[in-house]
């Protein structure tokens, strides 16, 4: 009894200890934020110097920048319709087009790289080794009027002109595609590869075309992948704001993670900017919730 | 509303800062703390006709203020050596300083310093009141003095230490937001006005320029500052009172900056200084410290000629300055002032001038002094500014809470592409 008592012990302390750096920081790196977050929202501000006072005990929360958020939504000088409307968009744009491009090249990839599949890798992971800020600048210079992109559509004897950094939502777009589309081909691709060649090979030898095959056959085993790539690339699409900025930065494309962040750096505007980030969250929770019960079904119809 | 807002070390403007340090107070006048703020300045011998009533003083051009000396916030005593071993703390704009002068200051007077940075002056502002941060000497606007002092976070100089203040414009020596300069020194003063490329662009310009330039659309921008940009289309409709709390004037301008949208697609950033000599815009709404170091950034082959900076020549257009101040939370008041001194003196300017692109209001940093001194193309003579712009030119200044929500709502609505 004894004994086994102090191997459940220390079998316990042994999975606490494994789970602890995990949960340390998921608790300061992820919970302690979003509660300084909440503490703003529903804080004040000091009226002397217009800065920030956070509240941390939530009984005394006030509601004044939620209902000062709620009056930009809905009110009379309510301004938060079209950049919330662009946002969707865009990314819905955005997340399609990654999609048309990156499904081919992760089925590609994990079909008939063969020996190279390492080398692909490799190249699908290499635009991480660059931070997003310089792979954004680096597009100023390429899409420059003269500048290597209008030259290479001109050699292709397309109008080489276009000014599109002057504001295009068509730039803004395919900016947050080449931003976002390696998280949604290394997903597709992880899936993908585990599929079992034989169902495919099964589909075929019972006499579908291969047309038939991809769309039966392929496409619905690749969905939970297809859902979760499409979740990873357009959550961060919605709260993006640095590649409207430096893409665009004209009225007209402006989104909502432009808005949000016009607002955190307002005097006395920092808590609705907090509040504006935590409904957007709270939107974004629905095709989160939806995601996890449509792949816990999945799995469930697996086993 | 600042030049230097959302800078970062390497001189990059990053980020989208479209709201100003000059603040809003909405919520001033509704939580009562009006009258708290009354209560701090009470006895305050303003010639403001606003003091005393509740609501702080805001100084303008026509309604100058002298602000009170406390009796438990006096200057420092006159004739006191610099303390000894210490490490002198600067907060200031993020690269707004040039760190040589630092050094060569230090090294005068065997100290070490720690300079720290801010990319708004609501962080700034949030930091110095925690009390956590302290500094000796602080480079703050002219909006946020009222607080500072208020507040007791800076300290009255002592001009028995500032002899250099003889070299500055002689209306500093009273200026409008602080009486005597019981508080401040000037640190750098600069222009709002239209940048254009010379040979891309064939308007004359003026406050209308970005309007006329529908033939350049994509290629037109406009500061991301709710007080210039709405300032700007209150220009060129003819209203220089860039302070009104005049709603239907305010709206006009917002009506106008959209319509500017649909005419330009205007874009709106603080990239004034290289957006027009890459080219990436022909016509930007722009300040003049900005575009006196905008040459360095012309790709080979462009010349300098094709760079044109305008400020009216009527002196009607937003001139701006910064100050330097005594932070009381520092430990070293006596070389605070010392270095206030410091950068006072001509050489120093002009060295830190050399680094960060804005002058300061010295009486001998001249546009043909700059020029000579290879510190300023020709070209860009137009950016320096010169001593009448204080007196004439317009100040952009703290509004009281219910004009100011107005202003940045018309802002929320243009930046928002409503």
């Amino acid at each position: 009894m004894d004994r086994h008592d102090t191997y459940d012990k220390r079998n316990r302390r042994l999975w606490i200890g494994l789970a602890a750096p995990g949960a340390i920081w998921l608790l300061v790196l992820f919970v302690a934020p979003f509660y300084v977050m909440l503490s703003v929202a529903g804080g004040g501000i000091n009226e002397f110097f217009q800065t920030v006072v956070p509240v941390w005990n939530p009984l005394h929360w006030s509601s004044f920048n939620f209902s000062a958020v709620w009056r930009d939504i809905v009110g009379a000088g309510a301004y938060l319709g079209p950049p919330a409307l662009r946002t969707l968009l865009y990314t819905a744009i955005a997340t399609a087009i990654s999609l048309a491009v990156a499904y081919p090249v992760a089925y590609f990839v994990s079909r008939y790289a063969g020996e190279r599949k390492g080398l692909f890798l490799v190249l699908l992971i290499a635009p991480f080794w660059v931070s997003y800020m310089m792979r954004m600048l680096a597009w100023i210079d390429l899409l420059q009027q003269g500048g290597f992109f209008n030259s290479a559509l001109s050699f292709l004897g397309l109008p080489g002109n276009t000014d599109w950094l002057g504001g295009k939502s068509v730039t803004v777009i395919m900016g947050l595609v080449y931003g976002y589309i390696p998280y949604l081909i290394l997903v597709l691709y992880a899936y993908l590869d585990r599929i079992d060649q034989r169902l495919l090979e099964a589909a075929r030898d019972l006499g579908l075309s291969k047309w038939r095959t991809f769309w039966s056959v392929l496409i619905p085993l690749s969905k939970p992948a297809i859902i979760a790539g499409c979740f990873i690339t357009a959550l961060p699409m919605v709260g993006d704001y640095f590649t409207n900025q430096l893409l665009s930065a004209a009225p007209g494309t402006t989104m909502l993670g432009n808005a949000i962040e016009g607002q955190l750096d307002a005097p006395g505007q920092t808590g609705q900017g907090a509040v504006l980030a935590l409904m957007l969250l709270v939107v974004l929770l629905i095709p989160m919730v939806y995601y996890v019960i449509s792949t816990a079904r999945a799995s469930r119809e697996m086993a | 509303m600042h030049p230097r807002e959302g800078w970062s070390e390497g001189g990059v403007r990053s980020g989208r800062e479209p709201r100003e340090d000059a603040v809003s107070r909405r919520q001033l006048l509704k939580a009562g703390a009006g009258l708290a703020l009354g209560g701090m300045l009470a006895g305050c011998s303003s010639t403001n006709p606003a003091a005393g009533s509740g609501v702080p003083p805001l100084p303008r051009q026509d309604r100058p203020v002298k602000w009170p000396i406390y009796t438990d916030n006096k200057p420092i005593a006159a004739g006191m050596a610099p303390e000894e071993g210490a490490t002198l703390q600067l907060y200031n704009w993020v690269a707004y300083i040039n760190e040589a002068v630092i050094k060569s200051f230090c090294k005068k007077h065997n100290c070490k310093y720690s300079l720290t940075t801010y990319n708004t002056m609501e962080e700034a502002l949030a930091k110095m009141a925690s009390g956590k941060l302290k500094v000796d000497v602080f480079f703050p606007t002219v909006a946020v003095l009222g607080q500072l002092i208020a507040a007791k976070l800076i300290r009255p100089l002592n001009q028995s230490y500032i002899p250099n203040m003889a070299n500055v414009w002689p209306d500093y020596r009273d200026p409008f937001y602080d009486q005597r300069s019981q508080y401040t020194t000037p640190y750098s003063i600069y222009t709002s006005g239209m940048a254009w490329r010379k040979d891309k662009v064939n308007l004359s310009p003026s406050w209308d320029m970005p309007w006329q330039g529908a033939k350049y659309s994509g290629k037109v921008a406009v500061l991301d500052d709710y007080r210039e940009t709405i300032s700007l289309a209150l220009m060129r409709g003819g209203n220089f009172d860039l302070n009104t709390t005049n709603t239907p004037l305010i709206r006009a301008a917002g009506k106008s900056l959209q319509q500017l949208a649909t005419l330009t697609n205007v874009r709106i950033d603080n990239n004034d200084y290289t957006d027009i000599p890459t080219g990436k815009a022909w016509i930007h709404h722009a300040w003049s410290g900005d575009m006196a170091s905008s040459y360095q950034y012309l790709p080979k082959g462009t010349s300098i000629d094709t760079l044109g900076y305008w400020f009216p020549a009527n002196r009607k257009g937003p001139v701006a300055n910064d100050l330097m101040v005594n932070a009381t939370g520092g430990a070293n008041p006596v070389l605070a002032h010392k270095f206030i001194n410091y950068m006072l003196d001509v050489d120093n300017a002009l060295n830190n001038y050399s680094y960060v692109g804005y002058m300061q209001p010295l009486t001998e940093v001249t546009p043909a002094r700059l020029t000579s001194e290879k510190l300023l193309p020709p070209q860009l003579a137009s950016t320096v500014v010169l001593p009448d712009y204080f007196r004439r030119g317009l100040f952009q200044l703290e509004l009281p809470p219910a004009a100011d929500a107005v202003w940045e709502s018309t802002w929320s609505s243009f930046s928002n592409g409503l």
